[in-house]
């Protein structure tokens, strides 16, 4: 009897669960304040933001691609959500219906642009990020909307129980439902195979425009939710919102193992990554540290992940080709 | 010669200067004060700088790969100049020269991770960015450097050609036929071109790509670092925030002039003349829509439709290049 399968130690999220672990235990260790009522809930507030974006980031990766758009849609977003509600006098309801399809068509765009072109999605989307910021800055001319009604403020400060927000609710479904379409649905697999190899993946029949419009198009919708989130966190709408995204949206996913030329992301692993970046950051803040140390840490995790990854593969293809010289020898 | 002429007329740099004629008459006729001394003086200092950040970029995506810390490293660099002119003391000359070998350095370790992880410079760049940049506000404490030696600074406030030209138009004119004898007539700069256009073949003709790489990555470095002097040299200081946070603010033009100056995204071709040009344009462009006095809100939003339109203009003309070709 295995009491302890090997097999967890091949999956992505084992190592990075562990780190989760340690890292909570060594700083809760050193500063006990870690883990009181408060710290917990302003880091689960960073987690739920975080988990947004870096999904709508992973699903761009999962097809090989890079979506640089994801911050300025969810800019774009978070202010026309507050704008027609505080200016045309939207209700809740269809102010956020209006966001989620802002964020939908901003998707489509890029999805169709890149995928009718055959321009790379770097390119598309660095034109879309200035189109959509532009039109941000455009329609409220850097200014702030503030009126922001109060049941959605009530819903951005609420705690279910203890130190849990309610805020949590939504990406914790975004989650799971990602978890399910990437590992239980044929479009989930599609785009793994079309990330994977374009060319084998068109041969088994898989419409390049389907997957690449689809996948675009919840990144878009995810930007719109993460943006909208922001707004209920801060209670405003700043036209600032999404600026900072690029860097972690690719840090959460790249922690977790996820393969940049597509064709691997993990929805798990990706999750961690986003824990651990927010322990960290939040480490950080609690020993007093420079808060530029953590965009220099993020940027020197993402290159030691790379580095790992890279070790890791190459270990995998030396595993396989001493199991394809054994099973040739017999 | 009569079959030369389509030829000649498809290319580019062709259809960019034509672009580039147009934007000025439609600019002189339709705007007051464009032609004027002081707008065609402030368009140079512009110009000379956003050439320099396409040819920064322009040799990185030769080899395929792109690079997104170019801004934060043209700061760092930059910020690294300030640092030795004003508080250390170093004259000018060398200061320069110690902050170029510091964009070098830079960009090295950018081409040498990317070449020893295998990993798409894209991410690599990523990483290197934000450490650039958070590294760099670290030591300044974000502070700037104000009292550089005035003789650098007063360089580029510099009116030459009856007032109309800044000489730092002159030093990236000087690159620019720098870059094409390097990249036309020398070994090396052949040699890089191979990398980058067909890495198999150029390693089995005895190419070390990986190599060619990292030079390409420190050749931007020091570009990067060439125009972020130029920047603190017209602003009078060096300012951790004068290519935006991250040095974000070099992106857009950095892409912008070599993928409107034909330079293939996909690596192994450059266009030194078209980046040139396409930075010309792009200037042109953002300048002319200031005086029409679009709202400078909306600029970024009109600059982002040009990038669209350059790659779909692109992409057609490769699309009847190629048509044309299987017909004759």
């Amino acid at each position: 009897m295995n009491f302890f399968p090997q097999e967890y130690f091949k999956k992505d999220w084992f190592g990075l669960l562990i780190v989760v672990l340690m890292s909570g235990v060594i700083i809760s260790f050193f500063k006990p304040a870690f883990l009181s009522s408060f710290n917990l809930y302003v880091l689960m507030l960073s987690v739920s933001l975080w988990l947004v974006v870096a999904m709508s980031q992973m699903i761009i990766i999962a097809i090989g691609q890079m979506n640089l758009s994801v911050g300025a849609i969810g800019g774009l977003v978070a202010i026309s959500f507050t704008g027609l509600m505080e200016v045309h006098g939207f209700s809740i309801p269809y102010a956020i219906l209006t966001g989620l399809l802002i964020g939908l068509f901003c998707g489509f765009i890029n999805g169709f642009l890149t995928v009718k072109t055959g321009i790379s999605a770097f390119i598309i989307t660095l034109a879309t990020l200035y189109i959509f910021k532009g039109m941000n800055l455009g329609i409220t001319e850097a200014q702030p909307f503030y009126q922001i009604p109060e049941s959605i403020k009530n819903f951005g400060n609420a705690k279910i129980i203890g130190p849990v927000p309610y805020l949590i609710i939504i990406p914790i479904i975004i989650t799971v439902m990602m978890w399910l379409l990437m590992n239980k649905t044929q479009s989930g697999r599609n785009m793994l195979a079309y990330g994977n190899s374009v060319q084998s993946s068109e041969l088994m029949g898989i419409s390049p425009t389907k997957v690449v419009i689809t996948a675009h198009v919840i990144s878009g919708f995810l930007a719109a939710i993460g943006g909208m989130l922001v707004v209920c966190r801060l209670q405003l709408g700043t036209p600032n919102i999404g600026d900072s995204w690029l860097l972690p949206s690719f840090a959460a996913p790249v922690i977790g193992g996820a393969v940049l030329a597509g064709g691997k992301v993990d929805v798990i692993a990706t999750t961690l990554g986003v824990i651990i970046v927010a322990i960290i950051s939040q480490a950080l803040v609690i020993f007093k540290i420079d808060p530029f140390f953590v965009q220099i840490l993020l940027g020197f995790m993402i290159l030691i992940a790379v580095f790992i990854n890279r070790y890791r593969e190459y270990k995998e293809e030396r595993r396989k080709k001493i199991f394809i010289y054994e099973a040739s020898h017999e | 010669m009569f079959k030369r002429l389509p030829n000649f007329a498809v290319t580019n740099q062709f259809g960019l200067f034509l672009l580039v004629i147009f934007f000025v008459l439609f600019f002189s006729f339709f705007t007051d004060g464009f032609s004027s001394r002081f707008n065609l003086f402030a368009l140079s200092r512009v110009v000379a700088i956003d050439i320099m950040i396409g040819l920064a970029m322009m040799v990185v995506i030769l080899t395929g790969g792109l690079n997104l810390s170019l801004g934060a490293l043209g700061v760092s660099a930059a910020m690294f100049g300030g640092w030795l002119m004003e508080t250390v003391g170093i004259p000018i000359i060398p200061a320069m020269l110690l902050t170029l070998a510091m964009g070098g350095f830079l960009g090295w370790i950018n081409g040498y991770v990317t070449v020893k992880t295998g990993v798409h410079s894209f991410i690599v760049t990523l990483a290197t960015m934000s450490i650039y940049f958070g590294m760099m506000t670290l030591f300044t404490e974000a502070e700037a450097f104000r009292k550089l030696p005035e003789t650098f600074t007063d360089f580029g406030s510099l009116k030459i050609f009856n007032k109309y030209v800044s000489p730092l138009l002159l030093v990236s004119i000087f690159f620019v036929f720098l870059l094409f004898y390097f990249f036309k007539f020398t070994d090396l700069g052949r040699k890089l071109i191979a990398a980058g256009a067909n890495p198999d073949a150029a390693e089995l003709s005895g190419i070390s790509v990986g190599q060619m790489f990292i030079y390409c990555h420190i050749l931007s470095g020091l570009l990067a670092a060439v125009a972020a002097l130029m920047l603190t040299s017209r602003i009078g200081a060096a300012i951790p925030s004068m290519a935006g946070n991250l040095g974000f603010d070099w992106l857009l033009p950095a892409f912008l002039a070599p993928v409107l100056g034909g330079t293939l995204l996909s690596g192994g071709k450059v266009t030194v003349f078209g980046t040139m040009l396409g930075a010309i344009l792009v200037t042109l462009i953002t300048n002319g829509l200031y005086l029409i006095e679009i709202g400078e809100f909306w600029i970024r939003f009109f600059l982002g439709i040009i990038l669209l339109l350059a790659v779909l203009l692109d992409k057609a003309r490769e699309f009847f290049a190629q048509k044309s070709n299987v017909l004759s």
